[in-house]
């Protein structure tokens, strides 16, 4: 065995004026060349973990720090972070906050400048590193000007320029489309394989990590509760489903099919995996449950229509091109397409956000252009991606209170809204407390809140599960489902195709600012060459489904969730 | 980011100006500014204020920012016509060459508070005067500073003798500015999207409103400071000035050019106005 890069000796950790440790008791070897995913709930101390293996914890943030963390032979608390950044390289979950240079080949050179290495050398190594992360040919562009997933990938390369043994990366793939998360795990993986270059990553992209990590290591509540292969780990359903984090979906299946009485002797955790083992059982699909493709009946007027929109930036750019399109009351309409497709673009043209180059945007038959942003609000209710740019107030009531002082309601009336609305949310326990000191998870649900006290006839939910567990995604999901049951219509925008078979009925793909495709759900996740036009990939679920085979006589049914799939495989059959 | 907001770090294209080495351009900032305070004719500090509009366009500096600093700029210029041209102070009768001002308009002795106030023409080319100078310091600064790289901003600096802490401070203010405006404008929209319509308020309610985004503002710019630190950190800053640069800082022949220009036109404007009195009022 080799001796390890990193070492964590019984490390526990107190942020200044926790009560609780964010960190209890690790202890953890990471080997060289390996690639470990550290995976566990929104709050269960991954961030923090990351922090201590550059010296960012405790020396940047203080608190009270116990035990030892070695990092290639150095102790992370006698060391400077700026000594400890030769060895090892960390990268965020946010691109935009982290690129701080005027051009991509300024980004890569400022650690090397700070590491004094000679000018000939750091335009060498500028070329090597955006040749390892695919950006060649990048040097002279503005950063601002690259993907999401372009922008992560110059991170990685500012960050691996210098040289480290050692590469953490704290759920770089969260805000990502699949194919900006895809591109960052090939990445990855080649310079682990090829340059041996250790790897930390955390995140909750289960498929991802089973498909690319060599050892998996579930952090809760600050505490190491397993490590393992990914093949496990990943196994091991009812430990995940206690931390509230699931697994890849054909491990799901899979453990569905188990429990109809199939004999898996070990449940697969890649999808080649499971489509092998498919195959190798016996199977029947005579008719799906649910296979109607049609629109349902229980729809009202359309509450919302877009006529040729066009929308062209200041500086010519197009980002949607002759978009028609209704929607109508109490629908639950998904709008998916890669970063850049023009799904937030859209959306915020129904609120005025922003005015249509050419073509007409109407709420209920009122074009939105003779309405104000505050008026329109009043109707559609807007959660974005990022509640931090959503949240403006020193409390958490008074952040759900903002929206009721300005439609004039009485302070009995606003006091009352309050308390339900914080309730429905379960943050009535944090009334008083700041919006910022809540945790990721809570301060997305307050801006929930925030915009429901409105009452808003529709509402439009922009990547609602960035930076949530899955207990957190779960609990924003049920909520959208009962807004809808409540006569609600539901714009939920999102790249994770997997949670919404539940939820939405009917789906828009955009791609390139255009609609490439407008069905029921169950049809647009089969159209797998369409989504991959824009970059998307269906759930395993229905990469295992189109694997099964057809009825006789009949077409292939549209099984889009994991249960559905494993009410295929026939009870008592397999090894 | 809007286009304001962007083009406040760098211009779009590329021009003689952003070839040039920032201490030249300095120069050419010091010698602007020089002769914008000596003159004090209207006609001369006018034409200055046009010439420098006409070059910082040439720089490609947006219209649009242009047009923003000179929309700005009205309120001072009403004060200052208000103040010069309604109290005059001492000064402008020494500049004028006399006791007695020329009055343009008086009003009626029997009015109230402003009763037999008279605005007068030498107070109000005066503060034109000034108007003009301030525009032409104001406007000169980005012709400098938007057509060089941050980078380069920074080598420039460290090169003409500015510790390099310094220079990254203020190299990091100039990015900060941008961020600062995208975020003053991230919390208006959400203040918007819960109903807030500023649209319908009075100047009082709409200032009341904006003071209110101070505190989130604050606290977003230093969670933002906190990561920028941390990235920093990560990427072995540590302030010292030991630290090699990519690009280098090189004096081509347009610097000599520039700086001699600046140089003669500054030398120039002084002969002429204390030889001939050009540019005096």
């Amino acid at each position: 065995m080799t001796k390890p890069l990193v070492r964590l000796y019984n490390v526990s950790y107190l942020y200044p004026g926790a009560k609780t440790p964010a960190l209890k008791n690790i202890n953890l070897e990471i080997h060289p060349g390996e690639f470990l995913g550290l995976i566990g709930p929104t709050g269960a101390g991954k961030s923090t973990l990351c922090q201590t293996l550059n010296g960012s914890v405790p020396q940047f943030y203080g608190g009270r720090f116990f035990g030892q963390v070695i990092v290639a032979g150095l102790d992370t608390v006698e060391h400077p972070i700026s000594e400890l950044a030769r060895h090892g390289g960390l990268v965020f979950e946010d691109p935009e906050m982290q690129l701080v240079a005027p051009s991509v080949e300024n980004e890569i050179a400022l650690g090397l400048e700070n590491l004094s290495v000679p000018r000939a050398e750091i335009r060498a190594r500028i070329t090597q590193v955006l040749a390892a992360v695919r950006l060649s040919g990048a040097e002279k562009r503005h950063p601002q000007e690259l993907s999401g997933g372009q922008k992560q990938r110059l991170a990685i390369a500012a960050a691996l320029a210098m040289r480290p043994a050692l590469l953490v990366l704290d759920e770089p793939t969260s805000q990502l489309d699949p194919l900006g998360a895809a591109e960052v795990f090939a990445t990855l993986r080649q310079l682990n394989r090829e340059l041996g270059i250790t790897i930390l990553l955390t995140g909750h992209d289960a498929e991802e990590l089973a498909a690319h990590t060599d050892r998996i290591a579930l952090l809760a509540g600050g505490e190491l509760v397993a490590q393992g292969p990914p093949q496990e780990i990943y196994s091991r359903v009812e430990l995940l489903a206690a931390h509230h984090l699931r697994p890849p979906q054909v491990t799901h299946t899979f453990q569905l099919v188990r429990q109809r009485g199939v004999v898996i002797p070990q449940l697969p955790t890649r999808l080649a995996a499971g489509k092998r083992l498919l195959h190798a059982l016996p199977t029947s699909c005579p008719t799906a449950k649910n296979e109607s493709v049609a629109a349902p009946d229980h729809l009202g007027p359309a509450l919302l229509a877009i006529k040729n929109l066009t929308q062209r930036y200041a500086n010519g750019t197009p980002a949607l091109h002759n978009i028609s399109l209704k929607i109508r009351a109490g629908e639950y309409v998904l709008l998916v397409g890669q970063n850049g497709a023009g799904k937030s673009t859209l959306v915020k043209h129904f609120l005025n956000l922003l005015t249509p180059t050419a073509g007409t945007v109407t709420v209920d038959g009122l074009d939105t252009r003779q309405l104000e942003t505050s008026e329109l609000a009043q109707r559609i209710g807007y959660v974005g991606q990022n509640p931090d740019d959503q949240l403006f107030t020193a409390s958490v009531e008074d952040e759900v209170a903002f929206a009721l002082q300005n439609l004039g309601y009485a302070e009995a009336e606003i006091k009352r809204r309050v308390t339900v609305g914080l309730r429905q949310l379960g943050l009535a326990a944090q009334r008083t407390a700041h919006p910022l000191s809540l945790p990721r998870g809570d301060r997305a649900r307050l801006v929930i809140a925030a915009v429901l006290a409105m009452e808003p006839e529709i509402i439009i939910l922009d990547e609602p599960t960035t930076g949530q567990d899955y207990r957190g995604v779960k609990y924003i999901l049920e909520l959208s489902r009962e807004l809808h049951q409540r006569g609600k219509t539901i714009i939920v925008i999102t790249h994770h195709l997997y949670l919404m078979p539940e939820y939405a009925e009917r789906v828009i793909v955009l791609g390139k600012g255009t609609i490439l495709l407008d069905a029921p759900l169950r049809r647009a996740y089969h159209a797998k060459e369409l989504l991959r036009r824009t970059y998307l990939t269906p759930p395993q679920a229905v990469l295992l489904a189109q694997e099964l085979a057809p009825p006789a006589g009949g077409s292939a049914p549209l099984r889009v969730t994991p249960e559905e799939v494993a009410a295929c495989f026939l009870p008592g059959g397999g090894r | 980011m809007s286009h304001f907001q962007s083009s406040y770090q760098r211009v779009a294209r590329d021009s003689c100006f952003t070839r040039l080495d920032i201490r030249s351009k300095l120069f050419m900032i010091c010698a602007v500014t020089a002769v914008a305070l000596l003159w004090q004719n209207l006609a001369a500090s006018g034409s200055l204020t046009l010439g420098i509009i006409l070059v910082a366009l040439w720089a490609g500096i947006d219209w649009r920012y242009i047009r923003s600093v000179l929309l700005l700029s009205t309120i001072f210029g009403v004060t200052l016509l208000f103040f010069h041209g309604f109290f005059p102070h001492v000064g402008i009768h020494q500049l004028a060459g006399r006791t007695t001002l020329t009055p343009l308009f008086t009003f009626p002795a029997h009015w109230r508070l402003l009763g037999g106030q008279a605005l007068y023409r030498e107070g109000l080319l005066y503060g034109l005067s000034v108007l003009a100078k301030t525009l032409s310091v104001v406007l000169i600064i980005p012709v400098g500073i938007f057509t060089t790289e941050l980078d380069n901003l920074i080598v420039g600096l460290v090169r003409a003798g500015l510790p390099y802490k310094i220079a990254f401070i203020f190299s990091s203010t100039l990015r900060f500015f941008p961020l600062l405006l995208t975020r003053i404008q991230t919390i208006t929209e959400a203040q918007r999207l819960r109903g807030l319509a500023l649209e319908k308020m009075g100047v009082v309610q709409k200032t009341r409103s904006y003071a209110k985004i101070a505190v989130p503002l604050i606290l977003g710019v230093l969670l933002r400071s906190q990561m920028l630190e941390l990235t920093l950190q990560a990427r072995a800053f540590s302030g010292s000035a030991e630290r090699t640069q990519l690009h280098d800082s090189r004096w081509g022949p347009g610097d000599y050019l520039l700086c001699a220009g600046s140089a003669l036109f500054w030398g120039g404007a002084l002969i002429a106005y204390f030889g001939w009195g050009i540019g005096k009022w």
